[in-house]
């Protein structure tokens, strides 16, 4: 017996002109893991929050599956429309609740220039605490682009910018990350 | 990594580019989450299973009702266009043989829409 996986563009077509639920269903066990995880990120960590957002991600995309032009991944439309939910609550929620211990010092200090390990790791958290300072756009591009593994040109089609403006982004995250983690620098 | 603007010989490079690999290795368990964005789905609009047979049915009687009130006119119509058709006027067994074969067409098309559903 053959275990091919059916596409997500056929999925996609029984989802739209049969109103199939279950064909709907496996496009959301297979891209869950990665929207939640993207939301997760953009809410700094916030799960419920994010989860929330991914549901309505996800019934938001059921809606307008009609408009999915196969011109981009399937991926790349969800993470475009998780990115707007994402813009949407958060304007209207004013701001995105932040754990408190997003604060000004700077970051952790490594015994040595190479990282073990456990530095590895102690640098990772030290990374998503250094995330938050970012601005939301900074983050989005960040996100997109290193945790997605977009290009540049998928991150702005994403984000609905201009490719220089996902750069500048970017650019501008990691000179605000580079003096939070100041202490992680070989140079340091 | 798709960042090749960016200096990748950086440290704070490598470790995003780390951290990216490690965020996408790591798996959310579903838990539930497909359930219940699958709950809140708006309902697929369907139509009651008799409806076949009942929508044959009213195009008959709606046939049979325009034929009843308007006969001179379909009759004329009916046998101009079978004369032009064979090339001769139409006979009664002619109608006849009609009749039986639209009887025969309808009561086919009643019973396949009953099976049908």
């Amino acid at each position: 017996m053959s275990s091919n996986p059916i596409s997500d563009a056929k999925l996609i077509a029984r989802a739209v002109v049969h109103d199939d639920h279950h064909a709907f269903g496996e496009l959301v066990r297979r891209h869950q893991s990665a929207v939640r995880s993207t939301l997760r990120r953009l809410t700094g960590g916030n799960i419920a929050y994010a989860d929330d957002l991914a549901q309505e991600t996800f019934l938001l995309a059921y809606r307008n599956l009609k408009s999915f032009r196969q011109e981009a991944k399937f991926s790349t439309w969800l993470y475009r429309i998780a990115y707007n939910v994402f813009l949407a609550d958060a304007r209207k929620m004013k701001e995105v609740p932040m754990p408190e211990d997003a604060d000004g010092e700077l970051l952790a200090v490594p015994d040595t220039a190479a990282p073990s390990m456990s530095q590895q790791a102690a640098l990772n958290i030290d990374l998503e605490r250094a995330m938050l300072v970012l601005s939301e756009a900074e983050r989005a591009a960040i996100v997109q682009c290193y945790h997605n593994d977009l290009s540049h040109e998928e991150a702005a089609h994403v984000l609905g910018c201009p490719v220089g403006t996902v750069k500048t982004h970017i650019l501008r995250a990691k000179q605000k990350l580079k003096a939070r983690l100041g202490a992680w620098s070989p140079q340091a | 990594m798709n960042t090749p603007t960016i200096d990748t010989a950086d440290w704070l490079d490598a470790a995003l580019a780390a951290a990216g690999q490690e965020h996408r290795a790591a798996y959310v368990a579903d838990d539930g989450f497909t359930a219940r964005v699958i709950g809140r789905l708006p309902a697929a609009p369907t139509l009651p299973a008799w409806r076949r047979p009942v929508i044959v049915l009213l195009w008959l009687l709606a046939g049979a009702g325009a034929v009843v009130s308007m006969p001179g006119a379909f009759d004329d119509a009916f046998r101009s266009g079978v004369a032009l058709l064979v090339g001769r006027p139409l006979g009664l067994a002619d109608l006849a043989l009609l009749l039986v074969l639209c009887g025969a067409a309808a009561w086919t098309s009643l019973v396949y829409a009953a099976r049908a559903n």
